[in-house]
């Protein structure tokens, strides 16, 4: 008797569960979004288990306040380190799907690449959504903060991580320098051979952004380039985003020694600034850290040249 | 000149050659023969040192695996059946590497002596003519002439022919075998020769060695060696008469 | 009756020197930043001399001296190291597909540098030379390994042997590579960069040790022409003829490593070079190594300054991978002299 009487509560609990939850659902929790290839995507309600591929989409959702929905990030996902405990798949042009899949995620978050459409064809026929975040400027990143926002319902937040940011790149803009002095930005050491970002990448963006003129602003993209230019061009500043492992010369020690640099004004002012951590590269919140960054450096080397001049 | 003694090569556990003794002394043509596998060509591998043996090569008293290589081809010259040249080299330069184990130090330029070895090897062989010719263009005759003469410009006392006219027509067969019975006119030189045509080796040996299973089934000088009884045991058939029934069809 | 010899005559060697220091200094002489040639002279004599040059030629003196001079000699070095080893290797393998990769050496040299970035690899007392030392280091490790492989399984190290172990070994290497670049990824960046190769940041430093390896490799292998031209011609007649195969096989082998792994660590993997060269040459001066050996060293040495000046100049202020270049200027040369030399 008492047994029957228990499970007829059971039941009873486990239909007044499910109906409520059934009468709330159609009512506000239905996400719908179009994602950056304009592709259309319908969600029951927000996402719950992520894989977030770019490094970038990764900083974004634990930005959001969302880093404990990743359930698997792509390997170069490195920021903020909480993400280096989330299990890790291979990503890239040899993504794979079987590792994704085996982590049981309800949305895969990636970026446009040349073999995304067919892992996209791949992912949606073993039914996870994917969202295409493709930022390629700063209103770009705008965007994929946004469209983050709303897959993971949290569009209050996203909307405050976009006007802080503007904010910052406005403090920054409005007291802008006067475009007479100039940058290079080196992404890749001599040894491997030089390499830069011209137009169209986030350095250029920000650069001109503050007042700055990038050396190599008539080149397209990121682009192997003559050291000789380099001498030529003469920048006032160097960014390097060269990373540091310890051991040997530092990239701005480095760059101090090369030869024939000597005469190169940021060279002779040791106006070089190491960005460690693609402040610059990675089209996330913290691009506002790397400008400021960058924006503080010339400044502050501005005042110390100043009285010398 | 050449004294073999109880030389075994093995390959894996079987031995090709087996427990084999023989000698070749100034003016001797000896004549190898015996069926396909009696380990005839492995004899002459181990001679050039080509192959691991056991048991002792003399040339002149002196153990071959102790001499170098430079002066062992100053004794010895083998020519073999198959030459396949990689490169578009003149025969005059392959007949020139004959030289090599009488080259001079590092950078030396030759000597004179060098080019009339040369020389003479072109005029020999009848190939001066073909001189400046790549040696990718020859017939197979003329090829088997430049690497003859490459072995007379070697100027060794001893020559070692492993079938050297093997796929040859019967006009070049006849060519090779008469410069090298010249060749061994001037005194104190000896050859050893693998042959398949027993008539050849009859015609131009002075001794024999007819080998079976890698041993020697009779040794001797060419008249009783190649005793028509012991050929048959060791072919398996009537030799002499498919000789002749083969010689019968031209008469 | 002309006797031609089987060495060049000495106005050969005279017109190949010509060639040469015209192709250097047209190279040392165009860049992508345009200098004036009496500038350079100027700058490039200021130099030897020791004086400073005057104020206003600062840029043509800081580009010049410490950067496209060493860069232009690091090249022609280079070019003229990989065409000589190949040169050797197609000579004593017998086979004009090989070259100085074929032994496996290349990928050896480039998995250790590889691993020397991976593992942040430096020498105390020598901060940039890491990957240099740890190259050369594990492009003799190579050839030990696959040496010592190939004489387990043949003890008259014969050729085939040491291909198919050459090959395998070249295939583990880039598995290798590949595994290290896997686990290496946050280092990735540079290890692609540098497996394009890439003479970008020669410096003197980096020709003396060019200059150094090729004066000792070059001259045993140059030395070594009578022996190549018996291998050439078939491993068992030269066996026949007094060639001692071992000891010359083994020489020619370790110096084509000491070569092919130095030309790698300063340089990366630049192909074609020393496939073509030697092929090209070849079909100009005939297969005898006396003549092939010193005619691939120069050629070598012009085709590659002449690829590099291509890469540095073409898409100025960009930078072509060198490799790209030499494949392409390569594989169109190689078709021109073909068909001239059929036709004959």
């Amino acid at each position: 008797m008492k047994t029957t009487i228990r499970i007829m509560a059971l039941v009873f609990a486990a239909i007044l569960v499910v109906s409520s939850a059934a009468c709330k659902k159609p009512a506000d929790t239905t996400v719908r979004l179009t994602d950056m290839t304009g592709h259309e995507v319908v969600l029951e309600k927000p996402a719950e288990r992520i894989v977030a591929l770019s490094a970038a989409d990764c900083e974004i959702i634990c930005a959001l306040g969302a880093g404990e929905l990743l359930v698997g990030r792509g390997e170069y996902c490195d920021y903020p380190e909480e993400v280096l405990n989330v299990p890790s798949v291979e990503s890239g042009g040899t993504t794979n799907i079987e590792q994704i899949l085996a982590l049981n995620p309800d949305v895969v978050v990636m970026s446009s690449m040349a073999q995304t459409k067919e892992q996209v064809r791949v992912l949606e026929d073993a039914g996870v959504a994917v969202v295409v975040s493709d930022a390629k400027d700063i209103a770009g990143v705008y965007s994929s903060i946004e469209l983050l926002g709303k897959l993971l319902g949290k569009d209050n937040e996203a909307a405050n991580i976009v006007s802080s940011m503007k904010a910052a790149f406005d403090e920054i803009a409005e007291k802008k320098f006067d475009g007479t002095q100039t940058v290079y930005f080196e992404v890749s050491p001599l040894q491997w051979g030089l390499w830069t970002a011209g137009k169209g990448t986030f350095m250029n963006e920000i650069a001109e952004m503050m007042g700055l003129k990038n050396c190599f602003g008539d080149v397209e993209g990121w682009a192997e380039i003559s050291e000789e230019q380099v001498l030529e061009r003469n920048p006032d500043f160097i960014v390097t985003i060269t990373m540091y492992y310890g051991d040997g010369p530092t990239p701005v020690e480095e760059i101090l020694s090369r030869p024939g640099w000597e005469n190169v004004t940021a060279v002779k002012n040791q106006a070089i600034l190491n960005l460690k951590n693609d402040e610059l590269s990675r089209p996330a919140p913290r691009l506002t850290d790397g400008a400021k960054m960058l924006y503080d450096f010339v400044m502050k080397s501005e005042v110390a040249q100043k009285p010398a001049a | 000149m050449l004294e073999i003694k109880n030389l075994t090569v093995r390959y894996g556990d079987l031995a090709a050659v087996d427990d084999l003794s023989f000698s070749v002394s100034e003016g001797q043509w000896l004549m190898i023969v015996g069926p396909n596998g009696a380990g005839k060509s492995t004899v002459l591998n181990a001679v050039s040192q080509g192959a691991p043996y056991t048991g002792s090569i003399q040339f002149d008293g002196k153990d071959l695996s102790r001499t170098s290589a430079s002066e062992r081809a100053r004794s010895i010259g083998i020519l073999t059946q198959n030459h396949y040249v990689g490169y578009a080299f003149t025969v005059e330069e392959v007949i020139r590497l004959g030289r090599y184990s009488r080259r001079g130090g590092l950078f030396s330029r030759g000597k004179p002596e060098d080019s009339r070895a040369v020389e003479d090897a072109l005029d020999r062989t009848g190939l001066t003519e073909l001189r400046r010719q790549s040696v990718l263009t020859l017939s197979g005759g003329e090829l088997q002439r430049t690497f003859l003469a490459q072995v007379f410009a070697q100027d060794p006392r001893f020559l070692l022919l492993d079938e050297p006219t093997n796929h040859l027509d019967l006009i070049y067969q006849k060519q090779i075998f008469a410069l090298i019975s010249e060749w061994l006119k001037t005194p104190g030189r000896a050859v050893a020769s693998v042959v398949h045509d027993l008539s050849l080796a009859k015609a131009y040996g002075t001794h024999a060695l007819v080998m079976h299973h890698g041993r020697a089934a009779v040794y001797g000088d060419i008249g009783t060696a190649m005793d028509p009884e012991k050929l048959n045991e060791v072919y398996g058939m009537d030799v002499a008469e498919w000789m002749r029934g083969m010689l019968s069809q031209w008469q | 009756m002309k006797r031609v010899g089987e060495h060049f005559g000495g106005w050969i060697y005279a017109v190949f020197a010509l060639i040469l220091v015209c192709v250097f200094f047209t190279c040392v002489c165009l860049g992508s930043v345009g200098i004036p040639l009496n500038e350079t002279l100027r700058v490039i004599s200021d130099a030897i001399s020791g004086k400073p040059s005057p104020e206003a030629y600062s840029l043509a003196r800081s580009v010049i001296v410490p950067i496209r001079l060493p860069r232009v000699i690091c090249v022609a070095l280079v070019g003229a190291s990989l065409a000589l080893a190949g040169a050797a290797m197609q000579g004593l393998l017998k086979n004009p597909l090989a070259d100085g990769s074929t032994v496996g050496v290349s990928s050896g040299a480039s998995l250790g540098a590889v691993l020397a970035i991976a593992l942040g690899i430096t020498f105390p007392g020598l901060p940039f030379a890491g990957t240099m030392i740890t190259a050369i280091l594990f492009a003799l490790l190579s050839l030990l390994i696959i040496l010592g492989l190939a004489f387990r399984l043949d003890r008259t190290l014969s050729t085939n042997t040491i291909i198919l172990i050459g090959v395998i070994f070249s295939m583990f290497a880039s598995s290798a590579i590949s595994v290290v670049i896997t686990f290496a990824s946050q280092h990735l960046k540079s290890i692609t960069f540098w497996t394009m190769g890439s003479l970008q940041g020669s410096s003197y430093r980096n020709a003396l040790v060019l200059a150094a390896t090729l004066a000792v490799a070059g001259t045993v292998l140059i030395g070594l022409s009578r022996e190549l031209n018996a291998f050439a011609v078939g491993e068992d007649n030269a066996r026949n003829i007094g060639v001692n195969v071992r000891r010359v096989r083994l020489t020619v082998l370790i110096m084509v490593s000491c070569l092919i792994g130095v030309c790698v660590s300063i340089g990366g993997s630049i192909g074609f070079v020393g496939l073509v060269t030697p092929h090209m040459v070849r079909r100009i001066v005939g297969p005898n190594h006396k003549r092939l050996m010193p005619a691939s060293l120069f050629s070598g040495a012009v085709f590659l300054m002449l690829s590099d000046l291509a890469a540095r100049t073409l898409f100025s202020p960009r930078e072509l991978p060198l490799g790209v270049v030499t494949s392409m200027v390569g594989a169109v040369v190689f078709v021109i002299v073909f068909f001239r030399t059929r036709r004959r």
